[in-house]
């Protein structure tokens, strides 16, 4: 201790001066400190509001925008079948060849001469291009209308929608307002948007085609990339020795939850559509694409599951006499099952809202029925958000944002459903 | 009340939401003198070491009552900077904890914050001075500019005690500052408690008595929340009057 | 017989035999010590019907994958065939449509021979799928028969089940191996094949990007220009330096917010809010940008005196990115805070330090590895990603620093570059894969560095 002894004395003066916290210095100093400190702090809570606020003006665009897609106007057209140039027997209406008489006849123009008879030389203009849908299926409902005149509710074109619902040049306000005096327009909810498929005319286009495309792919997706997500994450949590192979494996899958989703859309077209000549477009490829991309996801959350379950549970298990598999299957996978699905839905929600790797293999055709099978072509919900927001038709503004509306429900109630499954069997050993 | 108590504290009781951690404890802390708190682990005296200069305000649950007196001064009263009072109520931890800095850096950096010294030279005297009271001068003066992190554990719990030391605080805090070190260590950081004690009011918590009866002055004993026995750390050791206090001094429990 | 009705029926095979290899095993008799049936009876079941079953199915697959090259051949041979065109689109077109003539998906052929050489059609699916049936059914069979004579009192089916099994798992793992090796196989595969088009040199320095080559050989003046530095340029532009510029102080001081302000309460609403904002599709803040955020830039740019601002601007679709990118290094940072262990800020506390001061002195110098890592994860992202680009950044390739004009990215290229009606062969389709290579690379490497950091920074408090 002569080491520590030497150092004893002090140099400095033995009785200390106390800092004077009180003068006016230091008084200043803390004031300053403490402006500081609020200032920080405000920082802090700006960067949150505003974080906060743009997800809530995006939401509140969208909203805005979208819910006028899912309204339609209709016009209630009087049809003076005699007074059209559609030739039509009622009686061919009833054989077995009524689909074919139906496809013969001109029910497009016979719409049109209606329109213009009701409405003026501009009479067309004012109906959408599929209003002689509605006729047609007006007539196979009951030919008898035929030779009779009758009102039906046919879709008001984009320009008359579009006035309905505020904000059109002055002169379709104009035209709109010639319309609304004649007491035909009602503006109603838009059925056809949630049943019908995608079209060329705003007033006709619907997202169940492309709905059905999202499901079907999503069902591939699922099927492919949970069971060997969960098998791969049990054999790295449980089984894998310490080796190079495991190693690599382990960071092949790191990284590939890090490549970005377009580089699974060059793999897809590269090994999918031209190395094994699957069918372009199809579910059954976008699925398999974002099966590879979703696997890393469900593997690396179910790892984390699988690593929480405590090892005395193992050990219990082992003890009894269960063989690995055994401890594995009966007790750690029901065990970890709930935080694997809820890495698998949050994967699955990704995979739902992806858009650029389908893009790649072609899933952006135009799709005017939806899909029968995984072979047929399809498209999927961000797609056809993506391709109608290419649309230069004003109509498909509102069309667009519904459609996000739609995606973006799914997409909260799964995020939801996840946020609820973590939090009701997050539990803690 | 005598004007000579650097710290008084009357009636202290510490909740932790519903539950009462301490129990209505009644202290005085001199200057130029060491006052140990012992007693089993989990008795509170650590929790009460904390509301000496309010670091239990981090700690959102917790509620003080009672006073706590700082020169006359109630620390919990409103108009009381936490702040000012922490800089002149210094702590040094358990585990030994210098920031990831460098060694000038970590004593340098509660000097900078307070604005204890004006420009580079008056900085440098600090911590130059911070550290021979330390004991640590010797040891790193040719190596400043490592980072504090790479020091043993008994070169860096001095190197917090310098830390604490530098902003010229009034009343040093220590939370079983020795429990992570070994003997050798421990040995170095008693000898310098020993010397920093004619400057300071120094409290320190300990699980080990012969620590305590080394070091202190004055002793108190707590057990399960409440301060048993309080007086001259001879007193306590050769003759305590509570039944309790003379278990645990010969071992019986703790 | 349809593929799919062979399929249900081997399953059905598979369930009968696991039943009665079960049935059978639990009959054994209940012997005590060494005497007791090694395996319980289900594992019994799952051996036979796992031999049912495999087997079977391995070979239907490969079946399925080889028998439409064997029926078209067959097709081929027939006489009908002879006259058929030589040149190859509508050779193809016309085999296309026979076999839908054949397996009843068109009633009839825009081309008169397709009708003629449907019969054929249907004969050889007819034949090939007999073929198929009947080897299947007869694996199926002889790999239950095989099996089942094995169930004995002694016999180990658990063993050999679970041995299975792990072959199983390891398979299952393995694919993430086959997965990186096909994304850099074919990257680098179709790359190559476009250095050989265009010098790799050209592609990393040139600064010239058209690539309109021409669609046909006689074409002139579009041999198209593969320098992608303006790309380069555009996707750092975008993604480096805008959206970071809005994502790390939002990002970072909303995690400091949260982590050490906020009460618990508030903590508890704001997250999930801020995770919603990671959950919302790239398409979405796309249109966003092109139709909300882009105009109104360019109208206040117009305010501001710029005349040559852009409606598709870096800076439309590097502010929105950066929004999408803020729950992401938010995370990053939280977690990082959360590291830096609860002594250094009671140390800093306790001398007296105000929060703030803690905060900015110790705890994020203390932190700054982590965060830096998470800002790479978060670049690597930012770079890699397309719709918001492809929406709102335009298509010409500018070298610019103004963030009112539009730029271009690697991304919006490859999109770009692929959607088009091209031949796949072309210098203009392949571009999209060097591209794609370059990107790969970037973001690997990226990955790799910041997983780096990151680990090696919680290694260092652990």
């Amino acid at each position: 201790m002569t080491e520590l002894a030497a150092m004893t004395p002090v140099p400095t003066a033995p009785k200390r001066i106390p800092t004077d916290w009180k003068s006016d210095l230091m008084q200043r100093r803390i004031r300053k400190r403490y402006a500081s400190e609020r200032r920080f702090r405000f920082i802090g809570l700006a960067a949150v509001s505003l974080s906060v606020a743009f997800l809530a003006f995006l939401l509140i665009t969208m909203i805005g925008n979208g819910a006028r897609g899912f309204t339609q106007t209709d016009i209630r057209l009087p049809v003076n079948f005699a007074q059209t140039s559609l030739m039509l027997d009622p009686t061919a209406l009833t054989g077995p060849n009524a689909e074919a008489a139906l496809a013969a006849a001109n029910i497009q123009g016979a719409t049109e001469e209606a329109a213009v008879a009701a409405f003026g030389p501009d009479g067309a203009d004012y109906i959408s291009d599929g209003a002689w849908l509605s006729v047609r299926a007006a007539i196979r409902k009951d030919p008898a209308i035929l030779g009779k005149t009758v009102d039906i509710a046919v879709p008001a074109s984009t320009h008359i929608d579009i006035a309905a619902k505020n904000g059109a040049d002055p002169e379709i306000r104009a035209a709109y307002q010639k319309l609304e005096a004649t007491g035909r327009l009602s503006t109603g909810f838009n059925l056809n948007f949630l049943t019908g498929s995608n079209s060329n005319d705003p007033t006709l286009v619907g997202i169940w085609g492309a709905f059905k495309g999202s499901l079907l792919t999503m069902i591939v997706t699922l099927l492919l990339a949970f069971p060997i997500g969960v098998l791969a994450a049990l054999y790295l949590e449980e089984y894998a020795p310490r080796n190079r192979w495991t190693d690599l494996i382990e960071v092949s899958i790191n990284n590939l939850a890090a490549v970005p989703s377009i580089i699974f859309g060059l793999l897809g077209l590269a090994v999918f559509l031209n190395v094994m000549h699957l069918p372009r477009s199809a579910a059954l490829v976008g699925g398999l694409t974002l099966a590879l991309m979703t696997m890393p996801v469900i593997v690396i959350a179910g790892r984390n599951a699988i690593k929480s379950v405590p090892p005395s549970i193992r050990d219990a298990a082992l003890g009894i006499g269960a063989s690995p598999v055994q401890v594995v299957f009966h007790h750690v996978l029901p065990l970890a099952l709930p935080g694997i699905l809820t890495g698998t839905i949050i994967g699955m929600a990704r995979a739902l809202g992806e858009t650029a790797p389908l893009l790649m293999i072609g899933m952006r055709a135009f799709i005017p029925a939806p899909p029968a099978g995984i072979t047929d072509p399809a498209t999927v919900l961000p797609v056809q958000i993506y391709l109608w927001a290419d649309e230069v038709s004003r109509g498909f503004v509102e069309k667009t944002s519904a459609a996000i509306i739609v995606l973006l429900v799914f997409l909260l109630s799964m995020n939801g459903l996840a946020i609820y499954l973590r939090n009701k069997f997050e539990q803690r050993w | 009340m005598t004007t000579n108590h650097k710290m008084i504290a009357r009636d202290v009781s510490v909740f932790y939401g519903d539950k009462k951690a301490i129990d209505s404890v009644s202290i005085d802390v001199d200057m130029e003198n060491v006052t140990a708190f012992i007693g089993p682990s989990g008795c509170g005296k650590s929790t009460f070491l904390r509301t000496l200069n309010r670091m239990n305000d981090t700690i959102s649950i917790a509620r003080v009552e009672g006073t706590i007196e700082l020169d006359g001064e109630d620390i919990y009263a409103s108009g009381m900077d936490v702040v000012q009072l922490r800089a002149r109520v210094g702590m040094v931890f358990q585990k030994p904890n210098p920031f990831p800095k460098s060694i000038y850096e970590n004593v340098a950096y509660g000097p900078r914050i307070h604005g204890l010294a004006a420009g580079k030279p008056e900085m440098d005297q600090v911590v130059e001075k911070s550290l021979r009271r330390a004991g640590l001068w010797d040891e790193v003066k040719d190596r400043l500019q490592d980072s504090g992190t790479a020091l043993s554990g008994g070169q860096q719990q001095r190197l917090c005690i310098a830390r604490a030391i530098a902003v010229d605080p009034e009343v040093i805090l220590m939370d079983e500052p020795c429990s992570a070190l070994d003997p050798i260590a421990t040995a170095k950081i008693e000898e310098l408690i020993h010397e920093l004690r004619g400057r300071y009011a120094i409290v320190i918590v300990t699980h080990n008595m012969q620590q305590a009866a080394r070091v202190s002055q004055r002793t108190a004993f707590f057990h399960l929340g409440t301060l048993v026995e309080y007086g001259e750390t001879s007193e306590i050791f050769t003759n305590p009057r509570q039944e309790k206090t003379k278990d645990y001094i010969t071992g019986r429990y703790g | 017989m349809s593929l799919l009705a062979i399929l249900f029926l081997v399953l059905g095979l598979g369930l009968i035999s696991w039943i009665s290899a079960r049935m059978r095993a639990s009959r054994f008799v209940r012997g005590v010590g060494s005497d007791r049936p090694h395996s319980l009876p289900s594992y019994h079941g799952w051996y036979v019907g796992l031999w049912v079953t495999i087997p079977a199915l391995l070979f239907l697959a490969v079946w399925a994958s080889v028998s439409p090259g064997l029926i078209s051949q067959a097709v081929l041979a027939t006489p009908g065939a002879a006259n058929l065109p030589a040149f190859g689109m509508e050779r193809a077109a016309v085999l296309s449509e026979a076999r839908a003539i054949a397996t009843g998906a068109v009633h009839g052929g825009f081309h008169a021979q397709a009708a003629s050489l449907a019969p054929a059609y249907r004969t050889a699916i007819m034949h090939y799928g007999l073929i198929g049936a009947a080897v299947t059914l007869i694996l199926a069979f002889a790999g239950g028969a095989f099996a089942f004579t094995k169930v004995r009192s002694d016999f180990r089916a658990r063993t050999r089940v679970e041995r299975l099994v792990m072959g199983a798992l390891l398979i299952a793992s393995l694919i993430a191996i086959l997965t990186t090796i096909g994304i850099f196989g074919s990257l680098v595969f179709e790359s190559w094949r476009f250095f050989n088009m265009v010098s790799p040199l050209e592609f990393l320095f040139g600064t010239q990007w058209s690539p309109q080559t021409a669609i046909r050989a006689d074409q002139v003046g579009s041999s198209g220009a593969f320098g992608a530095v303006a790309l380069f340029w555009g996707t750092i532009f975008i993604g480096a330096i805008i959206a970071m510029i809005v994502a790390i102080p939002l990002g970072l001081m909303s995690a400091v917010y949260l982590t050490q302000y906020a009460k618990p309460s508030t903590r508890r609403w704001v997250k999930p809010i801020l995770e919603i904002l990671a959950g919302v599709p790239t398409v979405v803040y796309g249109y966003f940008a092109a139709l909300t955020v882009a105009p109104a830039l360019r109208d206040f740019a117009v305010m501001i005196g710029i005349s040559n601002a852009s409606s598709e601007s870096a800076l439309a679709a590097g502010i929105v990115m950066g929004v999408m990118i803020i729950p992401f290094v938010s995370s990053m940072a939280d977690d990082s805070i959360a590291a830096v262990p609860q002594s250094m800020r009671d140390g800093s506390l306790a001398m007296g330090a105000t929060p703030s001061e803690t905060i900015r002195k110790v705890l994020l110098p203390a932190a700054l590895p982590g965060v830096v890592g998470g800002v790479l994860l978060a670049v690597s992202r930012a770079i890699g990603e397309t719709m918001i680009v492809v929406m709102a950044a335009g298509l010409a390739a500018n070298l610019t620093l103004n963030p009112f004009a539009s730029v271009t990215t690697v991304t919006t290229q490859i999109v770009q570059l692929l959607t088009g009606d091209q031949e796949f062969e072309s210098a203009k389709t392949l571009a999209a894969f060097a591209l794609g290579l370059v990107l790969f690379i970037v973001t690997l490497l990226l990955n790799i560095v910041a997983l780096r950091v990151v680990k090696k920074y919680r290694e260092a408090y652990d």
